[in-house]
């Protein structure tokens, strides 16, 4: 016959043991898509060369070993931002065939896209920031500009262009390097 | 003595608890096919998800197509449907060919991509091609097509599997900008018809 203690250590150990298996279960699905688009972002600043700065994918077609289950047939461009010292720019033109822009935060929801049949007059002026930012209007405001609210500090930008063929491959890129992405205060818009 | 031992004992639990539910949510999230199980089967047999990038999306949702699919976009930009299964509901391997048949998709293009389920990425080959779009595919006067899905090389609109025999891929159909007609009839569209035609 156990003793009354040794029933309520049991007891505590059974309920220690379901609690921790029910938190770690929870804390681990809920982490899983933070932890994603962490090494993502980690992974966009590197090739990009800091936050908040684009990097360009130059080729046309698959390339093996990137992300999983990419389209092969949008080149994309992507920005890893995070907005703690401020907002972020990203400016450029639209391309002629299917061009979006998406916006995702740190939990990997799509927060925000639009594509070319949003803009006016193909070329675009986004100002990511967050809610409290206050931009100086005079300075920074022009007719297409959009501003757009994260719901996180970090997140992810992302462009997709629709490219046929690899003859469309210098276009595309001018269309690349015509775009600007840094902090608001660097920022020199297109056109 | 024994309030330490049971402390001890206790926090062994707990320690032992968290490690297994760690565990079980690592097995719920491995990636590989898991991302498509709380995916919809169409008549047709083809998967479909509105929870793509969506704040909709349950938590374990999120975490499977964050793992197997990160950056996707919301239903109001894109429509995605899977097939992992043929016509018959027999597994998609490399070991087969397949005829995949479709008609003109209200939407403003659309590709169709395969991948290697047990990479999630594409096949490589000396094409260089992991899919074909509504853009550049040929087709009939009638609008219809056919891509055939094979290891070995084939004339016409041909879309390579593994080289290696018995390996399982996915076919991902992305649907850019639908017709409303197309959404508000979304997943009961008519999808293409993936058809075995020799192991």
């Amino acid at each position: 016959m156990l003793s009354r203690s040794t029933l309520v250590w049991v007891a505590t150990a059974v309920v220690a043991a379901t609690a921790a298996f029910v938190g770690a279960k929870a804390f681990t699905i809920y982490q899983a898509p933070r932890m994603v688009m962490s090494t993502i972002e980690d992974t966009i600043a590197q090739r990009a060369g800091g936050w908040n700065a684009c990097w360009h994918n130059r080729q046309f077609g698959p390339v093996p070993g990137g992300a999983k289950r990419a389209n092969p047939d949008s080149v994309v461009t992507l920005m890893a931002y995070d907005l703690f010292n401020g907002p972020v720019r990203v400016s450029g033109e639209t391309w002629p065939d299917y061009w979006s822009m998406s916006l995702y935060q740190q939990n990997s929801d799509n927060y925000f896209v639009t594509n070319d049949r949003d803009i006016e007059r193909g070329k675009f002026d986004f100002i990511i920031a967050l809610p409290g930012h206050k931009l100086p209007d005079h300075k920074f405001s022009a007719a297409n500009t959009r501003r757009i609210n994260s719901p996180t500090n970090k997140g992810i930008m992302l462009i997709r262009r629709f490219v046929k063929e690899e003859a469309d491959m210098p276009a595309l890129l001018e269309n690349q390097d015509l775009m600007r992405c840094n902090p608001l205060a660097l920022h020199d818009p297109v056109g | 003595m024994k309030i330490v031992v049971g402390f001890v004992i206790s926090i062994a639990a707990a320690a032992t608890g968290a490690w297994a539910g760690y565990d079980n949510a690592k097995g719920l999230i491995r990636g590989g096919d898991s991302i498509f199980d709380t995916f919809k089967e169409t008549e047709s047999g083809w998967l479909f998800s509105d929870d793509i990038g969506s704040s909709n999306a349950s938590l374990l949702e999120r975490a499977r197509i964050a793992v197997g699919g990160p950056l996707g976009l919301s239903s109001s930009e894109v429509l995605y449907f899977i097939a992992l299964n043929d016509s018959e509901g027999r597994r998609l391997t490399s070991s087969c060919s397949y005829v995949v048949t479709g008609v003109p998709i209200d939407t403003r293009w659309w590709s169709l991509t395969l991948y290697d389920s047990s990479t999630q990425n594409y096949v490589e080959n000396t094409q260089n091609r992991s899919s074909w779009n509504s853009a550049v595919l040929p087709k009939r006067k009638d609008g219809s097509w056919q891509i055939i899905v094979s290891a070995q090389s084939s004339e016409g609109n041909w879309l390579p599997s593994q080289k290696i025999a018995d390996q399982p891929f996915e076919l991902n159909l992305r649907t850019y900008n639908p017709s409303d007609k197309t959404r508000q009839a979304a997943p009961d569209i008519a999808l293409p018809i993936v058809e075995r035609t020799g192991c």
